[in-house]
């Protein structure tokens, strides 16, 4: 979801902890991507997020909270 | 003046000496510590380069003397002619103390060579002369603006005012001397090599300043110097810098050794905090290796930068509901170049969006009621406490900046487990904290409304409880505030 879909398989490998360039590309993800703008979304209710300047906003409405 | 290391003071907002007087320990190796109100005097041996990164100082100056107080006396000549002593030396004395700052500012200062020139004045008659009368003068002009300013008032101690760019503080008094070489007009090429200039930067409060003020001594002690050294006075832009402090205390002369206050940062873009009290309470809060640290009312970020500098290796966490404050904190996280280390999210502290006691220090500075009126702010205090209790660990510590109007509500306050009973906790490092853990049902004194009452019976201990560990009150220049360090304990009790 994060615009590199070619470069990851959707789930790892059976092997993937010998597999070096799959942990690269996974470290990148992981620890080298900032998200400027985009959205989060919580696991269990679907409500999104949106990410601007890198930083999400988590504010939620009168009715949520 | 000791060849391997030396003996300096470092000034200290109200409140912040004993965090300062355990930072030069700690930091620099400091030893033969003296503590008093607004400094405090060390000696290390450390480089400048360590010197220049102490964070909770104001500014610091290499001491030149320091003496018992002056005798006070009637008599105003009388009283001049001892303060001018403190700065009549051999010639050589000044050099050294010129060569001395010159170390400590490698490259910076001057082309003109000092130590080659003729420390004795040659013909300095007429120049005094021509300076005395126009001094006069421009002394007139001065105190008007210098008189706003400095506001010694006999018995009081000067505070530490806010964030000056390159400049002391307001509150002390410049001297106002003629330039020599603007008014005499013979042997320019002269004066060019005699052209060391300074400033003298006076101080003076409790039965001195009954006699003479500040100005007074200022002066008295520029031409003293002038006569001795053969220097010119600057008040824009010297090479150095007397800074003379004189109280009921004692009577000290230093140099500062670093232009800019040690208060300013280079890695804070824009400051919200004053950046010596952000460090304080970050120093308070414990961050060790590892620990997840949050400020939930970061603003422009200022807790969280000195808390990452001094302790880079933590997780640092911090959200505000404002997006314009964040942007500001963005920028400064950028400029800092501490990306990596601090993450901003968009929340209210009321809902945090983070899991249960999932941080080991919530530290914040509280804004209600320092720029205006606690009116309905107050009653939020309760709901935020709770989110900050909820997604701290067990064990954890929550680091808290007060308004002094809010101290006065909270009055040393806080909720406890129903089975815990009241035990008093000193913290020695600093001389006006008190901790007492209260019963929920017990006496709290200063208690004044129902919101108070309220706040403390609803807090349920379903996720442990505050304890207080420490109160301590710092400056912010023109009010005060208080610092709380609360630790979370289990509902049992145990920590």
């Amino acid at each position: 979801k994060l615009g590199h879909p070619s470069e990851l398989p959707p789930e790892p490998a059976p092997d993937y902890e010998g597999d070096e360039p799959f942990l690269r590309r996974v470290h990148h993800v992981l620890l080298e991507v900032e998200v400027l703008e985009g959205v989060l979304q919580c696991p269990d209710s679907g409500r999104q997020f949106p990410i601007s300047r890198g930083i999400p906003n988590m504010l939620l409405s009168e009715e949520e909270a | 003046m000791a060849a391997g290391g030396g003996r300096y003071f470092c000034t200290a907002g109200r409140g912040l000496e004993p965090f300062l007087a355990r930072e030069v320990r700690a930091r620099l190796g400091a030893t033969e510590v003296d503590c008093v109100s607004g400094k405090v005097f060390f000696s290390t041996e450390a480089e400048p380069g360590e010197l220049r990164k102490l964070k909770s100082g104001e500014r610091l100056f290499l001491l030149l003397k320091k003496h018992t107080p002056l005798a006070v006396s009637r008599n105003k000549g009388k009283m001049l002619h001892e303060i001018k002593s403190l700065v009549i030396e051999e010639p050589k004395y000044w050099l050294d103390v010129i060569s001395i700052w010159r170390n400590f500012h490698g490259s910076e200062g001057k082309k003109d060579d000092v130590s080659q020139e003729n420390p004795l004045p040659l013909k300095r008659k007429s120049e005094e002369e021509t300076n005395i009368a126009t001094k006069r003068q421009k002394t007139e002009q001065v105190r008007e603006t210098v008189s706003e300013k400095c506001q010694v008032k006999a018995g009081e101690r000067c505070v530490v005012p806010e964030r000056k760019s390159d400049q002391d503080c307001g509150t002390e008094s410049k001297t106002s001397l003629e330039d020599p070489s603007k008014s005499s007009g013979e042997k320019p090429i002269a004066n060019e090599q005699l052209s060391f200039s300074f400033r003298v930067s006076c101080r003076c409060s409790g039965a001195i300043a009954k006699i003479l003020t500040s100005q007074e001594i200022g002066r008295a002690i520029g031409i003293v110097l002038m006569k001795q050294c053969g220097w010119r006075a600057d008040l824009r832009d010297p090479d150095l810098e007397i800074f003379v402090h004189l109280n009921d205390i004692h009577s000290v002369v230093g140099i500062p050794l670093f232009r800019l206050p040690l208060a300013n940062r280079e890695y804070i873009k824009t400051a919200g905090l004053r950046s010596t009290i952000a460090w304080a309470m970050a120093s308070l809060a414990e961050i060790s290796a590892g620990a997840f640290v949050l400020d939930p009312m970061c603003g422009l970020g200022t807790i969280l930068l000195e808390a990452a500098k001094e302790w880079p290796e933590a997780c640092y966490w911090g959200a505000d509901i404002s997006d314009s404050q964040l942007e500001g904190a963005d920028v400064n996280i950028r400029t800092a170049g501490l990306m990596d280390k601090i993450e901003l999210l968009r929340a209210s502290v009321k809902a945090l969006p983070l899991p249960s006691e999932s941080f080991d220090t919530v530290i914040s500075d509280i804004p209600f009621g320092k720029k205006f009126k606690i009116t309905k702010d107050i009653q939020l205090l309760p709901d935020i406490l709770q989110e900050m209790e909820r997604v701290l660990r067990v064990g954890g510590t929550i680091v808290l900046l007060l308004s002094q109007d809010l101290h006065k509500r909270m009055g040393g306050v806080t909720k406890c487990a129903e089975n815990e009973s009241p035990n008093a906790i000193s913290d020695g490092a600093s001389e006006t904290a008190t901790a007492k853990a209260l019963n929920i049902d017990g006496n709290s004194s200063s208690l004044v409304n129902g919101v108070e009452e309220s706040f403390l019976s609803s807090r349920h201990t379903r996720f442990g409880c505050l304890v207080l560990d420490g109160v301590y009150g710092v400056s912010l220049g023109r009010t005060d505030a208080f610092i709380y360090k609360y630790r979370k304990i289990s509902t049992a009790g145990n920590r």
